[in-house]
């Protein structure tokens, strides 16, 4: 990468939506491996039922930053992440801060109080690598419903169902739902992800360059499953991929050096970026 | 709209009591392991310690109600775990170096190698049954101390081999040809350059074929037998720490079992030291 | 490859070196694999010969009983009767009690070791663990015959020989002579030595799950437990029943430990606490003063049984645990 570092130093421009709109509200977001530092006062509002893009070179920090939403980070010792990221009328950074957030889009369910199970059932995550855990198709996605709450057989056969069309795969897996999820292709094991996901009823759903690992069919197959997926939930998407995000996004966050560097609705983030660093990026100057 | 939330917010309640009660049980499980570890080194200190004294290492086993000592076993002990680490030593390390370095998509290896495994995990009291079907019956015709060693050779050979095997497929392939390309050729390189820098990881192997073998008993009571007198002839029986505390610690006598217990703490700590040495050799030569 | 390098520099020797030197370099070189493979094959040979050994010297003991030798538990050197229910019996009881103390345990402490204990000392504790296995079984014994037994008889079994009706379920179960020398201590011995092994061997296949795979399962907002429930356990089962018979196989053989605690009694044990015997523990006890030759023969016979066993236990567990590990 050869880029220069005065430009990571441009101020950052910032269109968000509107505070009406924003599920989620990442507010001045520090985080830490150890003593590296990888985010740096990161800002990140993410529309209700919108799909939001994060962009950049590689090690830009924006998975790190995907991970701070579902607090997935909180596994490690040593990883640790300040500021505010204001989900459900709580700051999931600190349980006991009172934070004002009757503007925002909240659904306002049971308060979390800093509690990872329940932040994760209502933020779902699908990984980059397919993640089919070692059970049957119909197990894989019971397994996270029935974690919440008790489902009568009927009742789990049409979750089970409902979850796979929205995913796009219940065609192809209707016949066989009682076989091991790894015995999928990698595309269709990504979609089961998604519909293991999305079974749970998050409101959120993150997405951690869930295509990298994808041929183009089945790459395509998982973006228009998004799309439609969009209405029912809100959805951040990380992907090393400028189509891609092109494509299915509303809203688009470039990221550089750990830095939010341009923030705006995809409609204009491409066609006119506005800072230099995000310009040599959309025009491939950076690997 | 309320009911499935308090449904909700219960169910949620009970996972998270269900898991604090298994990450208690967890904790009780290692605690347990952890204590046991306690009990039986305190009781060892406790029974054993007060009876070490220099008469422990220069006096021979007494008859019962007699004052005595361990020396005849402890020297018996140390031959033949000597003699019998010597044999597993060459015949371990140089069995482990061709099943590493020549035993590449060699059937034959493959074989020699389960063997390994096999003998590696073969009750040590089997060994005895052999060595005293070949030696003491037929070859030396009584038990001997050499029978003792060579049972005792059988049973840390595999050891030896083992690790010498995994350590040496640790060394890079440059390594062995960067020597290679010197024109040195593929023995050479091996003694001088893959042995010498898989130093630490051969001790480890060696450390814990003698950990192994230092408290074995049951292939030594029909191999050497015994001896209650000073014994250094190969050919006589001989006495050995292990078949002494088994001796002592079953008769009805509280001198027998008292140095029953000296001879056990003297092996705990003997093996238990061997392993300690054998893991931290083999985490040193890991982080290189 | 490095056959193709050894090759090379072989040819491209001479053109550096005399030749002399060369063709007594290359005669090291052909004596040093040499003993290298005769080592090797004195390892073969070494269990080679064990088995042929067991079989001969067992065999005039089974073709003398047949298949009473294995059906019988009449052990009787007086009569010269032998037969070797009993041990065999107590050798499977044993270790099927032990494994089923030590199985649980086992995966408590691996779990806790790798999900649960802070880092900076999981080393410490796993290595604590791993002394345990460092214990010579004698010590194991003598621990066994004079602090356990004496307290197992005290708490445990007096109590329960005063309360429980002798004729009920349980108050058979549990009878025995109450010294604490019995089937059930002698497994809980053996459940002790086993421990370590299988805890060792189930950290590290815990270790082998991918991180992907478990915050895939933290991801979706479970627990802990859950992760390991319904994630990590299965993920791992079928190399865990490997390491569960790799412990099989050490509780199957062990000798010294079992032989002070078991009371040594040929009968087929009646009871958990009855006293019984092991293979091992009757080889043990019996070689070196069996006289005839066909009590030495019934103890060849029983090595051969127990090898046999033995050797299932480690050739399944391989099989599970997959070629290259174990």
């Amino acid at each position: 990468m050869n880029f220069d570092v005065s430009q990571a130093d441009t101020p950052s421009v910032m269109v968000p939506p509107p505070l009406a709109d924003r599920v989620i509200d990442v507010r001045g977001l520090n985080f830490y491996y150890g003593k590296n530092q990888a985010l740096f006062n990161v800002d990140l509002p993410v529309a209700r039922h919108q799909i939001t893009a994060l962009i950049g070179p590689s090690g830009c920090g924006k998975s790190t930053m995907l991970r701070t939403l579902n607090k997935i980070y909180d596994l490690y010792p040593g990883q640790r992440a300040e500021g505010q990221i204001l989900f459900n009328g709580e700051n999931m950074l600190n349980a006991k801060e009172k934070v004002d957030t009757s503007q925002m889009a909240n659904a306002g369910g049971v308060p979390i109080n800093g509690d990872t199970a329940r932040l994760r059932a209502r933020v779902g995550m699908v990984f980059q690598r397919p993640t089919p855990f070692p059970m049957s198709i119909y197990e894989n996605i019971a397994f996270g419903v029935r974690l919440h709450r008790n489902v009568s057989r009927a009742e789990m056969d049409e979750i089970v169902e409902t979850s796979l069309t929205r995913s796009a795969l219940w065609d192809e897996v209707k016949d066989k739902l009682d076989t091991s999820g790894l015995g999928l292709s990698g595309g269709q094991q990504q979609r089961l992800c998604v519909a293991r996901g999305i079974a749970v009823e998050p409101e959120v759903l993150l997405l951690d360059e869930p295509a990298s690992a994808l041929d183009p069919l089945s790459t395509a197959k998982l973006e228009t499953a998004l799309m439609e997926l969009k209405s029912s939930f809100t959805i951040v998407i990380v992907t090393h991929n400028l189509q891609q995000a092109a494509r299915i996004s509303d809203y688009t966050g470039f990221m550089l050096l750990g830095k939010m560097v341009e923030f705006r609705p995809s409609s204009d983030a491409f066609v006119k970026p506005e800072t230099a660093a995000m310009r040599d990026y959309v025009t491939g100057r950076y690997g | 709209m309320a009911a499935p939330q308090k449904q909700g917010f219960d169910r949620h309640m009970r996972r998270k009591l269900i898991n604090y009660a298994f990450v208690g049980l967890t904790l009780a499980a290692t605690a347990v392991a952890v204590i046991a570890l306690l009990l039986i080194l305190a009781s060892l200190v406790i029974n054993g310690f007060g009876g070490i004294s220099s008469t422990v290492f220069t006096l021979d086993q007494p008859p019962p109600e007699m004052p005595g000592g361990l020396r005849n076993a402890i020297v018996g002990s140390l031959e033949m775990c000597g003699i019998g680490m010597v044999i597993a030593v060459v015949i371990g390390i140089l069995a482990g170096t061709w099943l590493a370095e020549y035993g590449d998509h060699n059937k034959l290896a493959d074989v020699v190698r389960f063997l390994n495994d096999v003998l590696l995990s073969a009750p040590s009291i089997l060994i005895g049954l052999f060595v005293y079907e070949l030696l003491v019956v037929h070859v030396i015709h009584g038990f001997s101390g050499l029978a003792g060693a060579v049972s005792l050779a059988i049973l840390a050979t595999p050891v030896v081999t083992r690790t010498t095997e995994d350590i040496l497929r640790l060394q890079s392939n440059q390594l062995r040809e960067a020597g290679m390309a010197l024109g040195a050729g593929k023995g050479l390189v091996i003694r001088q350059i893959i042995w010498r820098a898989s130093r630490s990881g051969l001790m480890t192997g060696a450390l814990l074929g003698f950990a192994r073998i230092s408290g074995e008993t049951a292939p030594l009571l029909f191999t050497s037998l015994g001896n209650p007198n000073l014994s250094l002839s190969l050919t006589q029986p001989m006495g050995s720490l292990p078949a002494v505390i088994f001796q002592f610690a079953l008769s009805a006598y509280d001198d027998w079992r008292r140095l029953a217990w000296v001879g056990a703490l003297l092996i705990a700590i003997t093996v238990l030291s061997a392993n300690i040495i054998g893991r931290a050799l083999a985490r040193g030569s890991h982080k290189q | 490859m490095a056959e193709a390098i050894a090759a090379t520099a072989g040819e491209m020797a001479p053109r550096v070196d005399d030749s002399r030197g060369v063709s007594r370099a290359g005669r090291n070189d052909t004596i040093f694999h040499g003993l290298c493979f005769s080592a090797a094959m004195v390892l073969m040979a070494t269990l080679v010969g064990l088995i042929i050994s067991l079989i001969i010297g067992g065999w005039p003991a089974l073709s003398h009983f047949g298949l009473k030798f294995f059906v019988s538990s009449e052990w009787n050197p007086v009569t010269d009767e032998y037969g070797a229910a009993g041990p065999i019996v107590g050798t499977l009881v044993t270790a099927l009690l032990a494994m089923m103390m030590a199985l649980p345990l086992a995966v408590g402490i691996a779990v806790f070791l790798v999900e649960f204990c802070p880092k900076s000392i999981a080393n410490t504790v796993a290595a604590a663990v791993e002394l345990l296995a460092g214990i010579p079984s004698i010590v194991y014994g003598m621990w066994g015959l004079f602090v356990l037994a004496p307290w197992f008889s005290q708490h445990v079994q007096m109590p329960l020989l005063m309360s429980l009706d002798p004729e009920s379920f349980w108050g058979r179960l549990l009878t025995g002579v109450p010294n604490g020398a019995n089937i059930f201590t002698a497994s809980l011995i053996l459940a002790v030595m086993i421990l370590p092994f299988i805890a060792t061997v189930f950290r590290e296949l815990l270790l082998t799950v991918p991180t992907y795979v478990r915050e895939a399962a933290y991801g979706m907002g479970c627990t802990p437990f859950e992760v390991v429930r319904a994630i990590m356990l299965p993920y791992v089962q079928r190399s865990a029943i490997g390491a569960v018979m790799l412990g099989l196989g050490r509780a199957l053989g062990e000798t010294m430990a079992v032989t002070f605690i078991i009371g040594n009694s040929h009968a087929m044990p009646h009871s958990l606490f009855d006293s019984g015997s092991t293979i091992a523990s009757t080889i043990a006890n019996e070689f070196t003063e069996a006289t005839g030759d066909l009590h030495i023969s019934a103890l060849i016979a029983l090595g051969l049984v127990l090898f046999i066993i033995t050797f299932a236990a480690l050739a399944a567990a391989r099989l599970l645990l997959g070629k290259e590990k174990y």
